[in-house]
This record gives structure tokens, sequence and C-alpha cells, in this order.
């Protein structure tokens, strides 16, 4: 956290990388992995932190992009752990691209370098050597752990904690605690990193959701709505208001001097500085001024339109004017803020931005928003548990949802899975939940299904099923996709070639069926990482180390005297899972640690099996004999590239949708009104994969408690009688908004969509026709804008 | 060139006989030298007027915007990649075109062998590869066609035709290994100063006549952009700054959609090479997107679609 | 050319960039006052037009970022 904060441009530095002790610049640092955390000895936190492998990751690259190349940054680790979405590419990247040195060691002690301020790091390498080096900084990657008060607050509250003092959680529930009514989120859930506490945070409203559903809209209040006045065809009566800011904006602009300036511009009526404009005494003053001057369009040169547009659009609609009449001059993020040395080119500075202001605000046009009706239906695609728990989670909050499966029968790949890691039966919650859906009657289960078309958008889809050779057409407002992921069939290590040699979810199924060869084992094996963080799947499956462990124990447990060995390159147990991995080592499983270039080999001869691994600590080859191998595939994204299309929802490379955001919006689209879940996303287990199913139902609720939704006025529209038919708008849209005009007199002519439209602008710009306009950004109004960039002759 | 005039005249004939087409649209011999006209043909017995010599410049794709009859077109290489960009901009059907594919072996290029003669040029007749001009006087004087080719067409990659219902004759070798932009380059190569200064002279003496538009395939808009008034995105005078303005975003509005096909160069009555304009955004095409223009009906330009993972090292 | 003062303007998409320059001036970062800044709502809305109105206007240099 420190050293996030000298890293950052508001930082202590200003976010210049130096030593804080003598402000000198680092030219060697090093980060140190696990404190605080998988440490019994001297913290008692024995869960890993989950989040520190990539921070400190992060930071290093930060680090080097911030001073350069020559910058030597070392990271001491056990396990690397970036089993997040793309955190393996760019753990890889840190590695090969930015030369980051990752060095697989617990430093045990660092000694100040006499007279300086640098400190001398002792460590043991890989091959036992014993090394001392030199840093001029060392980051301590400190773990997460709850606060005392929040401990004695559960108790108060009554909330059952786990051992490692978070809320204890099923997973099943992921987000409810152990008192009924209280829902927990974020790390006090467990250590947890920003996108997955951002789901959790969802799925937690998604329960209070459901609990509350029958009291929505009991409490709420409709607002006045204040007749527009229509000031079409009238000559702009433009008003000016510039703020001070307090002296955020006074202090280095003089203001008096812009607003005495902007009296002086082309039809200008009034203007007028204030300390705060955005202050409500100052609102309640303008919307006076607009009424009383007559004004029809209100500049407003302050601070930035990114947060304080729609304050002031509020003003302009209160003073019965229409909101799009409206423009802000950025002389405070753009300018008394970046050239507080030199007043006087600011002011001048100031000046033009609001002579540009007011040239582009004197071609704007009052504009409509386009009103939707939104659909109450929901439509989920995938019946896995991600699916099922989505559409549970929207019945309870009063919505009605069709599930979409392809397979004959529900519940995805949590139907191959024997327990969870803490021990809970899948197949009996699947039952359970299964059961719960196709009672529901808001609930409508279509198998053997696959979806055709999609038309439509945001509050109104309309998609075509196929099932059972018949085309359905279901009218839904939103779309979840939870299209999930299968394991990988392995192609190494003579997978197929004898019936000892399975995969993860080949266990599970013997561990279901009781199978009693399992007793009977003398050696079982475990390979993981296979098909995973190489080559083309440069991602971590995530779930394959916690799943191996725990099938490992399941072993010992049936017959302890079996020899377990799991072969693997870091054990990724985040979080509490990190409990098992040592209750693994505890029950005498024995790890050994293979490199990505000296993969294990399987030999079969007369009948019997053999795996050849060299030993990270012997550093020689061994060779196992063994009665079974396990191979911890990869989890793949199943084929989406059709869905893909018919929402306009992208992929990456590895097949995974991409979200709205990798950190604030995990669990949606960037096209409206489509969320996302489960494996799709990225592999899971089926605790986030809850979680975020009800994330997904959470935030697809926002749009379906709207009975209608308002579209921006800033869209594209086309003037038919320019367009020439070429089609590009069509081609390039992102969102699909444009399309042929199919009867009347305009036929073969685009048209926009203005509700599909997001107003980016580029089939304005793309248009050789000129047919296309963009209300708000238009050519005519861009141009004067440019226009007025020079002062303007006399 | 005889043989594919007959050729031309049969194939027409018989698709009219046949009521494939309802028109075909081809070359008639011109009032001047060197100046074959395009013309529609409705009747059978009206195709013996259908000419086809190296005089067959004009890009006769310009012809078929949203005509809404089946039409026989005589096309070259270049012309048939322009109808397959007219296919995917939907200015034509492809079930509306009968394509007659013309393998080329180039366009002569008329101010060349102006400059061959004193006086004025009274017949240029051609045969094989070679090219007899005949002045007002009665001089005459052969040369080798590839003399005196257009230059586009001295640089042709295509010159048979990528897209043909009927053939008039066997497809013509492709050449290897020609450099398409060594002129480019030398632009691209100069210092900003020097740059302003080839620009300048070159269109100092353009007459704005949009002559280079008017003949070109791909300028096809209801309203063209220096017609508009509101915006007004440029100037109507003979400000150079309007007149750079127009040839900028002339050459914009083609990238990736230019065929090389020559009509503007061809069409321009100053002498201005604009080709350089086109050629520019050509190369960037094929360097940033390995796109050659109007090759496939199945893909649009790399300027007219949208792509999450569209190539953006350039971006800098 | 060392007091040279040159006009630049820079067009900024909306989403990141108009919203960078907005940081840069939270974080008070000191930059010569040479830019004008227009918002457009996304880099695709740039025309090549807009480049060559800006430079007919007078201005030194067309910065578009976003």
């Amino acid at each position: 956290m420190e050293y996030e904060r000298i890293l950052s441009a508001s930082g202590p530095t200003g976010g210049h990388l130096v030593r804080l002790s003598d402000k000198k610049e680092p030219k060697k640092i090093a980060w140190l992995q696990c404190i605080g955390s998988r440490d019994m000895n001297r913290c008692d936190n024995a869960y890993c932190s989950a989040v520190c492998c990539m921070y400190a990751i992060k930071e290093a690259v930060i680090s080097k992009e911030h001073s350069g190349d020559d910058l030597d940054c070392a990271i001491f680790f056990m396990d690397m752990r970036t089993h997040g979405k793309e955190f393996e590419r760019y753990y890889d990247n840190a590695k090969t691209k930015k030369g980051i040195r990752f060095i697989r060691s617990r430093v045990h002690t660092i000694n100040p370098v006499q007279g300086t301020d640098d400190l001398e790091v002792r460590y043991v390498t890989e091959d036992g050597r014993i090394l001392n080096e030199t840093f001029d900084m060392i980051v301590l990657s400190v773990g997460l752990e709850i606060p005392k008060e929040i401990v004695e607050l559960s108790k108060k509250l009554n909330i059952e904690l786990t051992s490692s003092k978070f809320s204890k959680t099923g997973t099943f529930k992921p987000v409810d605690s152990s008192r009924k009514g209280i829902y927990v989120c974020g790390a006090f859930q467990g250590p947890k990193d920003i996108p997955q506490a951002v789901v959790d945070a969802s799925a937690a409203a998604a329960a209070a959701g459901e609990i509350l559903s029958s009291a929505r809209n009991t409490l709420t209040k409709k607002p006045e709505i204040i007749p527009e006045i229509d000031v079409m065809g009238d000559r702009p009566r433009i008003g000016v208001f510039v703020c001070k800011c307090g002296i955020n904006i006074a202090g280095v602009v003089n203001v008096p001097d812009v607003s005495k300036y902007a009296e002086t511009l082309p039809y200008v009526e009034y203007a007028t500085d204030n300390l705060f404009s955005c202050s409500q005494d100052t609102q309640d003053k303008m919307a006076q001024l607009i009424k009383e001057k007559g004004l029809n369009r209100v500049v407003v040169a302050a601070c930035t339109p990114k947060t304080h547009e729609p304050l002031f659009q509020e003003t302009l609609k209160n003073a019965g004017i229409n909101k799009y009449l409206f423009e802000m001059a950025n002389i405070r993020n753009h300018d008394s803020w970046v050239h507080k040395d030199s007043p006087e080119a600011a002011t001048e500075k100031a000046k033009d931005l609001v002579r540009m202001a007011v040239a582009k605000v004197a071609m704007l046009q009052p504009l409509k928003e386009a009103e939707l009706q939104v659909n109450q239906t929901a439509l989920v695609i995938g019946g896995g548990i991600s699916g099922l728990v989505a559409a549970k989670t929207l019945s309870n909050q009063g919505y009605e949802s069709h599930i979409v499966e392809k397979d004959s029968t529900l519940g995805g790949q949590a139907k191959s899975i024997y327990k969870t890691t803490t021990n809970e039966i899948v197949a009996d919650e699947l039952k359970q939940l299964i059961n719960d859906v196709t009672t529901d009657s808001k609930i409508h289960v279509h198998l053997n299904t696959t979806i055709k078309k999609v038309d439509g958008f945001v509050g109104n889809f309309q998609t075509t099923l196929v099932g059972n050779a018949t085309e359905t057409v279901i009218p839904h407002g939103v779309t979840i996709m939870a299209t999930g992921a299968s394991a990988y069939k392995p192609s190494e290590y003579e997978f197929g070639k004898d019936s000892r040699i399975i995969t993860s979810l080949d266990l599970d199924q013997k561990l279901i069926n009781h199978d009693p060869m399992l007793k009977q084992l003398q050696s079982a094996v475990f390979i993981q990482c296979v098909g995973s963080r190489e080559n083309n799947r440069l991602y971590c499956s995530r779930v394959c180390c916690t799943h191996s462990i725990h099938n490992a124990i399941e072993l010992k447990e049936l017959n302890p005297n079996m020899d377990i060995y799991i072969l693997y390159r870091d054990i990724r147990t985040y979080g509490e899972r990190e409990l098992l991995y040592r209750k693994a080592r505890d029950l005498g499983v024995i790890f050994i640690r293979y490199s990505v270039n000296n993969k294990p080999s399987v030999a079969i001869q007369n009948g019997k099996m053999s795996i050849s691994v060299t030993d990270h600590v012997l550093n020689r080859p061994i060779i196992i004999e063994t009665d079974l191998l396990t191979l911890a595939s990869a989890l793949i994204p199943n084929p989406a590239e059709d869905l893909a299309q018919f929402f306009k929802l992208p992929l990456n490379e590895d097949g995974f949708f991409v979200e709205r955001h990798a950190k604030l919006g995990p669990s949606e689209f960037a096209t409206d009104g489509v969320f996302l879940c489960g494996t799709a996303h990225y592999p899971k287990p089926i605790d986030e994969s809850i979680a975020q199913a009800k994330a997904a139902a959470s935030r697809a609720v926002t749009l379906l408690a709207r009975k209608n939704i308002f579209t921006s006025g800033q869209v594209a529209f086309i003037n038919p009688v320019n367009c020439s038919s070429c089609g590009i708008c069509i081609s390039i849209c992102p969102y699909s908004a444009p399309s042929f005009i199919e009867k009347g007199p305009f036929t073969g002519k685009a048209q926009i969509n203005p509700v599909l439209c997001k107003g980016c602008g580029l089939c304005v710009a793309s248009c050789r026709s000129g047919a296309i306009h963009h209300n708000g950004y238009d050519n005519g109004q861009i141009f004067n804008q440019l226009f007025a960039i020079t002062e303007l002759p006399n | 060139m005889i043989e594919y005039q007959k050729k031309i005249q049969n194939i027409a004939e018989r698709l009219l006989n046949e009521k494939k087409v309802d028109v075909v649209l081809g070359f008639k011999k011109g009032t001047i030298p060197m100046m074959n006209q395009p013309c529609l043909v409705r009747v059978p017995d009206e195709t013996q007027k259908l000419v086809w010599d190296s005089n067959c410049g004009i890009n006769l794709t310009n012809y078929l915007t949203n005509r809404k009859e089946r039409i026989g077109i005589i096309a070259k290489g270049c012309d048939t990649r322009n109808i397959v960009t007219h296919i995917v901009e939907n200015k034509i059907k492809r079930e509306q075109l009968v394509i007659i594919g013309v393998p080329c072996t180039g366009m002569i290029d008329k101010a060349k062998i102006n400059g061959l003669m004193v006086n004025e040029i009274a017949e240029v007749s051609e045969h094989n590869q070679e090219i007899t001009i005949t002045d007002s006087r009665g001089a005459t004087k052969t040369i080798q066609k590839k003399e005196v080719l257009q230059s586009n067409c001295s640089i042709c990659k295509y010159k048979n035709p990528v897209i043909y219902d009927e053939l008039v004759a066997d497809l013509v070798p492709e050449s290897k290994d020609i450099d398409r932009y060594e002129d480019i380059r030398k632009i691209e190569s100069m210092a900003s100063s020097e740059k302003f200064k080839f620009f300048e002279d070159m269109l100092s003496t353009c007459i704005r006549c949009y002559a280079c538009r008017n003949a070109c395939p791909l300028c096809y808009c209801p309203t063209c952009f220096v017609d508009e008034s509101k915006p007004q995105w440029l100037g109507k005078g003979m400000d150079p700054i309007d007149i750079r303005t127009f040839h900028f975003l002339r050459a914009y509005h083609c990238a990736g959609r230019c065929t090389d096909c020559g009509s503007c160069e061809r069409a321009c009555p100053m002498d201005i090479t604009v080709r350089q304009f086109t050629k520019k955004l050509e190369k960037d095409c094929v360097e940033l997107f390995g796109w050659e223009a109007g090759l496939t009906l199945d893909k649009r330009p790399p300027l007219d679609h949208y792509k999450t993972n569209d190539p953006q090292s350039f971006i800098k | 050319m060392a007091d040279w003062e040159p006009k630049i303007v820079s067009f900024f998409c909306n989403w990141c960039t108009y919203g960078a320059a907005d940081l840069a001036g939270v974080g008070r970062m000191q930059y010569p006052p040479y830019f004008r800044v227009v918002r457009i709502p996304c880099t695709g809305r740039m025309h090549p037009k807009f480049f060559l109105s800006a430079l007919r206007e007078g201005v030194d240099g067309v910065w578009v970022s976003g």
C-alpha cells in the first residue's frame, strides 16, 4: 500500500519513484511475497491472501515503466499465484518481456548495509546456494487479515467466522453469513481481488434484494416534471457562467476578466461569475437567471463535464430548457490546475475555451431521448449451475426467465463433480437446485435447444430458439450469458492409451460411484497444469490445484497407506484453500515441482505404469511407479462465437467472454442488457460461479426494475436524401445500430436505431456522403468550435 | 485487338438475342482519335458498333451505379475490381450483371502520343503490340505500345478480370515483381517543407473542374461533399487551401477502394498526377491491412468495418 | 524557436484521454498552456476534415488521442 502511494501521481512524491528515507532514486527493488500469509510461525495466518502475487508483479511492471529498463526488479516468492483472468499472460509478459526477475525463495533475513540506506537480502536459491544481494528498496507484499474490531463486530452480530477469521459461508450460498438476513461480500468473506469483490457485492445485493423484493417501489417518490420551453428557431440567447471554484480556478485564472470577455462574444446575452457554480444556491440562481433573461443556451466554464455535466443539465431542465442546449468549458482540470505558474496564459486559454464553447452551444439543438419499454423477462443461456442460480435469483426477485440449454439435462459441469472443497456433496445440492428451478412457475426451461437468431436490443430482444425441430421466438428484456466451460481432453501424458490414466473429472466419477478400485491403489499420481499455462492456452485454470489436492485428501482418507504424488508447477490454493494444501502435506501427500521445460513423462511397460519427473529438491530425475495417474486438465470455454456475434460480445484470445470492465464490471458486457457469469467468463469454482450468477442477475435487475429507460439524445441520425446506400455505416457500427430501410420512399437507404446507437460517431466520420449527422457532436458544431479557436477578427 | 473486338461483338449479340441482358455497356468509336466513347447497346443489330482497342481506358463501372436493368458489361482487370467494389457497396447486384471480361494488355496514354508528334494527330492504329500514329499531314510513326502505356497500366498487377461470366480471350500473363510505389516512397521520404512545395506545385494548375471525381466509379454520392453548404466542408473558390482540401478528402474517400484504374488522371485536363494521392492510401492499405481493393465479394474494405482486434501497431 | 508558443488543438475521446486530461489536472501535473481541447465522443468521430479545418484556422498542430 505504501509503495502504491509512492507510485501514485497524487502520492507523497508526486508519482516520482524515490526512496523516502534519502530521496534517492532506487536502482534495485525487491518484493518479498507471503508476508503475513501462508505463515503459521510469525502471524498465525495459514491462508493465502490471494492478491499479493499479482499486485507485486503489477508494481514491478509499473516501476519499470516509470523508471526505465535499468531498474532491477526482483520478486521473491514461494508459488506464483496468478490465477485470475489475464493474470498468467501478465506474469509471462513481466518475466519474458519486462525482464522482471522471479526468484523462488523465501527470504529469512534482511540486514541493513552499514552507512547506507541499502538493504542486504540473504536467500537460498533453488539449487541450494546461499546468496547475498543488496537492494535499494524492499517492498513487503503484505497479506490481508480481518481487523480485531471486525471480529468483535461479528461476535456482536452473531456471525460465525472461519478459523482464519473470515466470515463463514457455504459453497452454494457464497454471500450468506451464518445469520439469516446478513450478507457478506468483499475480503470479509475471504481474501480476494477487485473483480471478485465486485462480483460478491452485486451478489450480496441480489441476496438482499431477494428477501426485500415485495417492498420494491413502495417508498419512492416521483419527481415533478417541468414543461420544456420550445426554443426551436429562436435566435440563440446564451448565458455564460464562469466558475471560480473557490480558489481552484480563481487562484490562477482571472475569472472576472473571462466573464467580461464572454459578454462580448456573439449571441451571449448574459455572463457572470460564481464562487461555486455547483452549489445548490448557485444552481437556483442560475435557473432564475435563465428564466429572467430568457436564455435558451448555457455555457458553464468550470470543471469537467465528465463529473458535472449532469448536474448543470438538471438545472437547465428545472428552468424549462432542453438539457442538451448546454456546453462546458473545462477551465479547471484542463487549465487552472495544470498551468498554475502562468496565470496570464491560463486566462487567455480560458477565454479561448469559453469562446469555443459559446461557438458550439450556439449550434446545438434541443434533443429528444428515446423512451424504451423494458420487457420484464430474462433469457439465460446455459443451464449449468451459473445459469440455474441466475434464473432462480431473478425469480426470487419476481422476474420471469427462460433457460436455454443445448444438452438434454440441466446441471452442466457440476454433474461430474464429487464434492466441494468444504465437503458438500455436489450432486445433492445440484438436485435441490434443479428441483427448485423446474418447479418454479417463473422459470421456463428449454432443453436440447440452441439459439438461431437474435433481434432487438436492450429492453426488447427477440431471440429465436430451435429445439426439437421447432422454432420459438422469445421476447425478453435482458440476457445472461452462462455458457460455461468444459474440461480439456488431453493429448499429452499418454492419455487415452491406458485406462489407468484419467482426468480429474474421471476421478470424481470414480469417487461418486465409490469405485472399489480406489481403495486398492498402492500409489496415485496427479499431474497439474495439463493444457493450462502454456503456449496457446496461457491462462491458469484456477480450479485444478485445489481440486487435485482435495481429491488426494479423499484418497488418503480412503486408504492412508496410499502413496500420493502431486506433480505441479505452482500450487495455487488461493485464499483459505491453502488450508487444504497444508492438510494434504500433513497427511503425507508428496508434492514435486516440475518446470514447464522439463515436464514429467509417462511410460507403460509390461503392464506397469511409471512416471519420471525431475525432483526440485534433489534436482535429479526420479521414477514413480503408480496405479493411477490423474491429469488436472485445463478448463476451456465452450464455443460461443455464434452467440458473441448475435449479441455483439467480444471474446478474448482464449475464447472467454470479455466483460465490460476487468475490475469494475466483471458480470456485465459493454453491450447494454447483456450480462455474464460462470466459467464462460473465466475458470472458477462453484462458489465463485454462484456468486457471479447472483451478481449477473443483480445487474440485470437494475434494468428490469425499471418499466422504461431513456437513451441518450446524443446519437447519430441519417438524412436519407443524402444517403448513397453504400452500407459502410452498417458494416462499421460496433453496436448494429444502422440498418437499411425496408419500405417506403427511402427503401434501401440507411437508418439508425437511436436506442442501439451509443453516439460514438464512427459512422458519422465514415460516411462519405455526409448523410449521417451527430446530435451533439455534428460536423457543423465541431467546425464552429474550430473556427473559434483563434480570436475572432474585430 | 481486332480479335477482341469480334469476340466482344459476338458475345454482346448473343446475350441480347438470348435476352440474358437488357443492355450491353461497352465502347464505340469516338469522333477524335484515341477517344472511344462509352455506349449502351440495346438491340443485337447494333452490337457491330462496339469497338475494342487500347483507348478504352474509361472505367465503365461508373455507368453501373444504381441501374435497375440486367446489364452486360465489358470490363478490363481494373474495371472488374471496381465492379466488385460496386457490388459490395450496394450500387448494383451481381445477378444483374453479365461481366464480359477482357484480359488487358494496357491502355495507351494520349498525352504521351500527342507529345510524339508536332502536328495534330489524325489516326492511331495498333497491330499486335505496336502503335502506328498518323498526323494531319500524313506523317507516320510506329512505336512499341509499352512505351506509351498509361502510367497505371505499366505497373498493373491485375490485367485479367478478377470476376467474369464471359471471356473475350485467353488470360494474359500477369506482370511479376512490379514496384508499384517507387514514386510514393520518394514523396514519403521528403522533408515536410519539400513535401509542401511538391504538393503546392502539383496542384497549382488545378482548375477544380472535378473531372477526376466525375470519372471515378467510386464517386457516387447523391450530394458530393464539395457541393454541400451545411456544413460547408470547403470553400467554392480557387483558394489553394480549398483545392488541396478537395484533393485530400477525395483521396481519403477512395482509401481501400481505389483500384488504380487511372480514370481520374486520364480525365484531368491539366495532366495533374492525382493518382499520387490515391496510391499513397493504397500503399497504406497494403502495408497496414494486407488489403487490395476489389478482389473479393466477401469482404468490405479495411476502413469499412469495426473489429476489436484491429491491427493498431501504427498508433504510436 | 525557444520562445515559440505553438497553438495545438487536441481532439480527445470523451472516455479515455479527456478523462486522463482531467486526471492530469487532479494530479496537478503542469504542462505548457498551448493546447485547446475539443471533446469528441470517440476518436472514431474524427474526420480528416477536422484536421484540415483546424490547420486552416491557423493552429500549429493537431493532436488526436483516444
